[in-house]
């Protein structure tokens, strides 16, 4: 009984501004699947019975087997809202039927990637935040996230039952909880404001904030309470929500509202949103687990809630679930706020075009994408590939921003490196098929206008994960995304059966397509990398290469971490290297570049792309560089965008503008392959000082610039006392008071940093907060669940690179060792080099 | 503006001729310790020990041989020796001329160096020591060939020719492999070890009754002493092999002063030996005839070059090396590294073939090949002949994305072991198994020209069988997918430049009506704003197109963007800069003639 067709979700599809896409987005278990099985149970794709149980987004088998949402699915659904709600949406809409894209993203810190890509296709969130767990790291991040992408958050406040049942407070304590919640949810919200984006706090008040369980698919917001008392008190239904949040009181005697806790007698009074809206939920509980049989009719009855046969037939808490489904429905709750608070796609996309793209932002392509134009030129971002039951295929899926895309039209795909008037990475392809992306199955469509989400057929073989699909030569990219967190988990794998091998690397370019965040390789020594974000996402990679994409049994090392080298001073004199024919010299220091600097050019907000005097401000006011230096970044390295900087600091040195290609190549080079590693370099600044180059341009060509380079950039690099970085994960860990002392012990143990651990109010719980080097993650989580019998279990993000104090020359040291190792693996001389190698002297 | 002064911009380093010298030559005192001396001033011990390490008296024997009418067989004989010998040369010219009887009117031999006018490089010295003419029968005329310009193990026939010679003599280590053209006689010398210290070594590595299976192998010179270092040790090891010279039957070459055994069977060969003791008949003759070496340990006399000592840990189970009186077992080069150099070359969209020999059998029927495997590949090559190729000299190619290197096996493949190479370097082994369409990868590591040779033909029937069919399917207007590259993790979509011909040739014919409209006022006709070149892509030129600084004036217009605040920047005025080649320029020349 599926309540919808297809032609009707594709009529939808071009009334856009009754389309709503968002993501349902949380920290692990506070039950995102579950809620979303509510909302397709009102669709009427699964059964009642089964919501709350089937999480049918979780498509897959190890999904299903572990609980826990891997990757994120999406599944669009139709909804219709009564006339009077529809008066409240305060942007364009058009009749009373709505197309909500929802997708359904993994909870694990491990999968943030796939977040980040569910996110850049929607306009909205809903956030769910476990009721007794409340705002932990991973709401946090994915909430951060949205706000970077310009997406407005909704609330969802889940496992409401489990409040009343396991932790029986009382109405106020759960008010308290309720508004604390809230409160946090907000200050994550308020240091991220975006002018353009606007407020973006949740109010009770206001009906984004709901209330509910997804397990027993109830929901409630205060603007539905408020609905059924504005007829009985004649209040305006605004008015009447204010009164239903915060320091509002009613006084049954004198009948009138208040915002004082204490009446005229000096008697407590109850708060409105216990008297009127906890009060209902928390009698029904009580009569009906209390086994109060003679109460729970007449309950029913002056809530309206009729049970059918056999229903009546119920006890406990099944009948508690029947009964709070029908009072109240948690898809009406969380429709209500999506369809009522969240934008639509015109809406969001006026505000979202100038982050979304590339390019100028007054060409056509991006006014498209502003306007949301289904008639202009095609713009279309693919954020993610989804396998298909073809295996080694995948469904290019991604969101329509401006044009229609149509089954067969021929389209231009652009990569991540396409630049507008190159041909590297531009592909032209006819679109085979479009489908509707629906959980586990497929629906085809004939085209899919501006605004909405869509799965391409025929594309996937010129796109690794992700990339933009316009029909206009002019268009420049849309942006890439960029991933809260990063592949610092690595192993090496290797078939167990040589023959194995093509399936191997066939096997890896299948697993870099399905996940949005992890890297193959190969390294130095000629192996096989992996690497992923954590032990988590590594074991589900490795777990799918092995039985799906590569299909042979696999050798897989022990997990090791991916480092980077750094230096930590100036360079202590001038580094100067000569070119092999001895007549050209470069002068250069090398000094460490702020780690706000390297951030930023890590989450791109300081990049090659920008124009250099755009750039040349942000680095002067906001890092206090020399605005002549920072004019004069040559380039960026490794890979043309890596935190590491060339700057000309030289005086009218002739022929420099002929080196400098050379000298770019060279940088990228000595940067990806670092002097005491051969790792990628990171934070260091070098300042060419001077430059001696012969005057026949034959004798300072490629081949005499290139090396001397290089050689000087690692002989400045080695003369700034070198150091390696580490990266460093923040762990967080909720557990009862008596297992804290088995988690300092774990951590100390471990070279963990405990940063903050705080009581969460109201509860037993203590959140444990600390900074642990992810070298000393493995084997953590199993550590920590022995010394706390079970009780504690840590998330894990990674946070920061740290230098790992010491000498790197010296293999007593920490670093020394990891040095001396993995120069040996790589089959370089054991030592790390002394300047002098690369240092020539006048 | 104009009419002020030209001054030139301040330098900010001082420079003065100092600054471009040359580097001073370090004269290094040779010890000739390959010799043995006892007292290594003493001249008469020196020609004595040359004489017989050398075996001078065999190779004037063969000098001294006839044709059939009569006359000398060879009459203008080149000596060839690689740097580490090449000391010992001028006594040996001595010698010869002495005992062969050339008369020579200006015996300056040590010193004077002429460098002969027919050859024009520089890199080589050579010594004519009778410039008298061809005519006279009697008489013979040697040279000396030093600083070859490829690998020193081989037979420098370039050099050679340059004067007609007919004949070169290699002194040293050789490599054995068959050259084209002239003929060949190899002195390898006599080089002397402690071969006591050698057995007690020998049996610490391989204790007595652990049953190793062994086969002893040296570089050429040692080869000599083989034989009876087996004989010392096959009593106690039952197992041993030793291997023995080869050459090839079809070769025109000899050795001189020492006999490899040539035994009626055939004897098992492998890498230019001959594995003694084993038949040739009595191994499987399949494909992979090599396989059974793996069950042997190799225990080898000095240490050879990077690239032979690559092939021999492939082949054997493992290697032990004896040299300067010590047993070593490793560091070896890596293989897996060329693993990741072959999928490098798989993405990789152009390709350089170095070539790095010319006197090696079937270098150009080879050159040819691989082009035309590359090209059918989609990939672009180019073809560059470097004489001693070096990191600097390769890196002024920034155009290449991929190395190939033909050379010699023993010494004439360049290795990169500390990624010294701005881009890397594989054989045509490995650009082979690179450019077939299924990932394969053997484990194996061969280099000689012959096996890839009947690689490349096995492959080419393979692929006439298939028939031409997705040709048609190419010339469709969809582009064809990235390729993924596994060493980084990413498609990369200029791997097959060639393919993309359609597409370009398009693009180009617009761009070539666009700009003949606005080239009125350009002062020079660019070609590089061109991809395409007479139907085929260049990638140099696509290169040329993604640089920064492509040619002089091509910065100007940057730099009046930036010259805003900087102040009114204007171009220079044309002035008539000095001519010439590097060696010497116009105003060197004039300022020569003055003085």
């Amino acid at each position: 009984m599926v309540a919808f067709t297809i032609e009707q979700i594709r009529e939808l599809m071009d009334k856009v501004t009754n389309v709503r896409n968002m993501s349902v987005i949380a920290h692990v278990d506070h039950g995102k699947s579950t809620l979303t099985d509510s909302l397709v149970q009102r669709a009427g794709i699964i059964s009642a019975a089964k919501a709350g149980e089937a999480r049918f987004t979780d498509t897959r088998k190890d999904e299903q087997e572990r609980g826990i949402t891997i990757k994120s699915t999406a599944i669009s659904l139709y909804a219709a809202m009564g006339d009077d709600d529809v008066k409240e949406i305060n942007q364009k809409t058009v009749g009373n039927s709505f197309l909500i894209n929802l997708i359904d993203s993994p909870g694990h810190v491990d999968f943030s990637s796939e977040v980040t890509a569910a996110l850049r296709v929607t306009d909205g969130a809903l956030v769910v935040v476990d009721c007794v767990e409340g705002v932990c790291v991973q709401t946090e991040t994915v909430l951060r996230q949205a706000l970077g992408e310009r997406i407005k958050p909704v609330v969802i406040i889940n496992k409401v039952d489990r409040a009343l049942l396991e932790l029986q407070v009382t109405k106020e304590d759960l008010y308290q909880s309720f508004s604390r919640t809230v409160e946090s949810v907000n200050v994550i919200i308020s240091t991220y404001v975006d002018p353009v984006l606007g407020d973006c706090q949740v109010y009770p008040e206001k009906g984004t904030v709901a209330f509910g369980s997804g397990l027993h698919g109830w929901a409630f917001t205060v603007r539905q309470f408020a609905t059924r008392y504005s007829k009985k008190f004649g209040v305006d239904r605004i008015k009447m929500m204010e009164r239903l949040w915060g320091d509002s009181y009613f006084n049954p005697k004198t009948k009138k509202w208040t915002n004082k806790d204490k009446d005229t007698d000096g008697k407590t009074l109850e708060r409105a949103f216990n008297m009127f809206v906890l009060d209902p939920i928390f009698r029904l509980f009580a009569a009906i687990m209390n086994f109060k049989k003679d109460e729970i009719p007449t309950l029913l009855e002056k809530l309206e809630i009729q049970l059918k046969g056999d229903e009546k037939d119920l006890e406990g808490k099944a009948l508690l679930k029947v009964v709070m489904r029908k009072f109240l429905p948690a898809a009406d709750a969380l429709l209500e706020m999506i369809i009522l608070h969240l934008p639509s796609p015109v809406t969001a996309q006026f505000y979202r075009a100038d982050t979304l793209y590339e390019g100028p932002s007054d060409d056509a392509s991006c006014n498209a994408i502003r306007n949301c134009d289904p008639k202009a030129d095609l713009m279309l971002y693919v954020s993610k590939m989804v396998p298909t039951s073809d295996k080694g295929r995948f469904y290019a899926f991604g969101r329509v921003f401006a044009g229609t895309v149509k089954s067969g039209q021929k389209v231009r795909i652009q990569g991540p490196n396409y630049v507008v008037g190159k041909k590297e990475d531009l592909f032209l392809k006819s679109i085979q098929r479009t489908v509707l992306m629906m959980g586990r199955f497929v629906e085809q469509i004939d085209d899919c206008p501006a605004g909405n989400i869509v799965g391409l057929v025929g594309i996937d073989q010129y796109l690794l994960k992700s990339g933009t699909i316009t029909t206009n030569e002019a268009s420049h990219n849309m942006k890439v995304m960029k991933f809260s967190v990063s592949p610092v988990v690595q192993v090496a794998v290797e078939v167990k059966n040589a023959n194995d091998l093509p399936k191997l690397v066939e096997g890896l370019k299948r697993l870099s397509k399905s996940d949005p965040c992890v890297l193959t390789t190969i390294s130095e020594s000629g192996e096989h990398i992996v690497a992923g974000t954590g032990e988590l996402h590594l074991e589900i990679c490795l777990q799918d290469l092995e039985n799906d994409h590569a299909g042979v049994p696999l050798k897989i090392s022990p997990p090791v971490v991916s480092y980077r080298e750094t230096i930590e001073e100036e360079s202590s004199m001038v580094a100067l290297s000569k070119s092999p024919n001895k007549h050209n010299r470069i002068y250069v220091k090398a000094q460490p570049l702020d780690e706000e600097v390297s951030l930023d050019i890590e989450n791109g907000t300081i990049s090659d792309k920008d124009d250099f005097k755009a750039r040349a401000r942000i680095l002067a006011d906001k890092h206090g560089w020399d605005v002549t230096d920072a004019r004069k970044i040559w380039c960026f390295g490794p890979d043309g965008n890596g935190p590491n900087v060339v700057v000309d600091q030289t005086k009218a040195v002739q022929y420099l503008n002929e080196i400098k290609d050379s000298v770019v190549a060279a940088f990228q080079w000595a940067t990806k392959e670092g002097p005491v590693l051969g790792e990628n370099v990171r934070s260091v600044r070098v300042n060419i000082l001077d430059v001696t180059l012969h005057a026949d341009a034959i004798h300072r060509g490629g081949g005499q610039i290139i090396p001397t380079m290089r050689r000087v950039t690692y002989a400045s690099m080695l003369l700034a006392k070198p150091a390696i970085q580490e990266p460093v994960f923040l762990v967080e860990i909720q557990c009862p008071e008596n297992a804290i002392g088995g988690i300092y012990s774990v951590l100390n143990k471990k070279r963990g940093q405990v940063i903050s651990e705080e009581q969460r109010p109201g509860t037993p719980l203590f959140t444990v907060k600390a900074h642990l080097p992810v070298n000393e993650s493995f084997g953590f989580t199993g550590e920590l669940r022995q010394a706390t019998g079970g009780q504690a279990f840590p998330q894990m993000i990674f946070d920061h690179w740290q230098i790992l104090g010491g000498d790197v020359a010296d293999p007593a040291s920490k670093p020394g060792a990891i040095v001396k190792a993995k120069r040996e693996r790589a089959g370089y001389k054991a030592e790390v080099p002394d300047y002098t190698e690369y240092y020539d002297k006048l | 503006m104009t009419s002020e002064e030209l001054v030139a911009p301040a330098l900010s380093t001082y420079q003065d001729d100092t600054t471009f010298e040359f580097a001073q030559v370090v004269s290094e005192k040779n010890l000739r310790r390959h010799l043995n001396l006892k007292d290594p001033q003493d001249q008469t011990e020196i020609i004595d020990k040359i004489n017989e390490y050398y075996s001078l008296e065999q190779v004037i024997q063969f000098l001294q041989q006839r044709g059939e009418d009569g006359r000398l067989k060879y009459k203008r004989v080149t000596l060839q020796f690689p740097d580490s010998l090449v000391g010992d040369s001028a006594t040996i010219v001595h010698e010869l001329q002495r005992r062969l009887g050339i008369t020579c009117s200006s015996i300056d031999t040590s010193s004077s160096c002429n460098c002969n006018s027919k050859s024009n490089s520089n890199s080589e010295c050579c010594q004519k020591v009778d410039n008298d003419n061809d005519n006279n029968s009697q008489s013979q005329a040697i040279w000396i060939l030093a600083d070859t310009s490829y690998s020193p193990c081989c037979v420098d026939e370039v050099a050679a020719e340059h004067v007609n010679s007919d004949l070169v003599i290699h002194f040293g280590d050789a490599c054995l492999n068959i050259i084209d053209k002239l003929p060949v006689a190899y002195v390898l010398g006599k080089p002397q070890i402690d071969i006591e210290k050698l057995i007690v070594q020998f049996k610490q590595r391989f204790p007595v009754d652990e049953g190793h299976k062994i086969i002893l192998m040296s570089d050429s010179p040692h080869t000599y002493l083989l034989r009876d270092l087996y004989n010392l040790l096959k009593d106690e090891y039952p197992h041993l092999l030793y291997t023995d010279l080869a050459i090839d039957n079809n070769s025109s070459a000899t050795i001189i002063g020492y006999e490899p055994i040539r035994s009626n069977e055939e004897a098992f060969r492998i890498l230019n030996r001959n594995i003694i003791g084993l038949n040739a008949s009595s191994i499987d003759n399949e494909e992979d005839n090599t396989a059974f070496l793996q069950e042997y340990d190799l225990f080898h006399i000095t240490k050879p070059e990077t690239p032979r000592l690559l092939q021999l840990t492939t082949t054997f189970n493992s290697v032990t090396l004896f040299a300067d009186g010590n047993i070593s077992q490793g560091p070896f080069p890596n293989l897996m590294r060329r693993y990741r150099y072959m999928h490098m070359a798989r993405s990789a969209g152009t390709v350089g073939l170095l070539v790095n020999t010319l006197s090696l059998m079937n270098t150009k029927k080879l050159i040819n090949q691989i082009g035309q495997k590359i090209k059918q590949a989609g990939k672009k090559h180019y073809i560059f002949v470097v004489g001693k190729p070096n990191v600097a000299k390769l890196a002024n190619f920034e155009s290449i994305d991929m190395w190939c290197i033909l050379g010699c096996d023993h010494q004439g493949i360049i290795i990169d072991q500390s990624n010294e190479y701005f881009k890397p370097i594989v054989t045509p082994y490995e650009l082979l198994l690179a450019l077939s369409d299924e990932l394969t990868w053997t484990g194996k590591w061969i280099t000689d020209f012959n096996s890839i040779l009947r690689n490349l033909s096995n492959e080419e029937e393979e692929e006439e069988e298939k028939e031409e069919e997705p040709r048609n399917n190419e010339q469709q207007e969809e582009d064809k997918p990235p390729v993924f590259d596994p060493v980084t993790g990413t498609f990369v979509s200029t791997s097959q430049p060639l393919r993309q011909i359609n597409h370009l040739s398009i693009t180009a014919e617009e761009e070539q009506e666009e700009d003949s409209t606005n080239s009125s006022n350009s002062l020079v006709k660019k070609f590089s704003a061109t991809i395409a070149i007479k139907n085929t892509v260049s990638t140099s030129a696509v290169h040329l197109q993604n640089r920064h600084w492509t040619g002089l004036g091509s910065d100007f217009n940057t730099e009046d963007g930036e010259g805003e605040e900087d102040g009114n920047e204007q171009g220079a005025i044309l002035e008539e800069g000095r001519g010439g080649i590097a060696r010497g320029y116009d105003y060197d020349n004039s300022l020569k003639k003055h003085s």
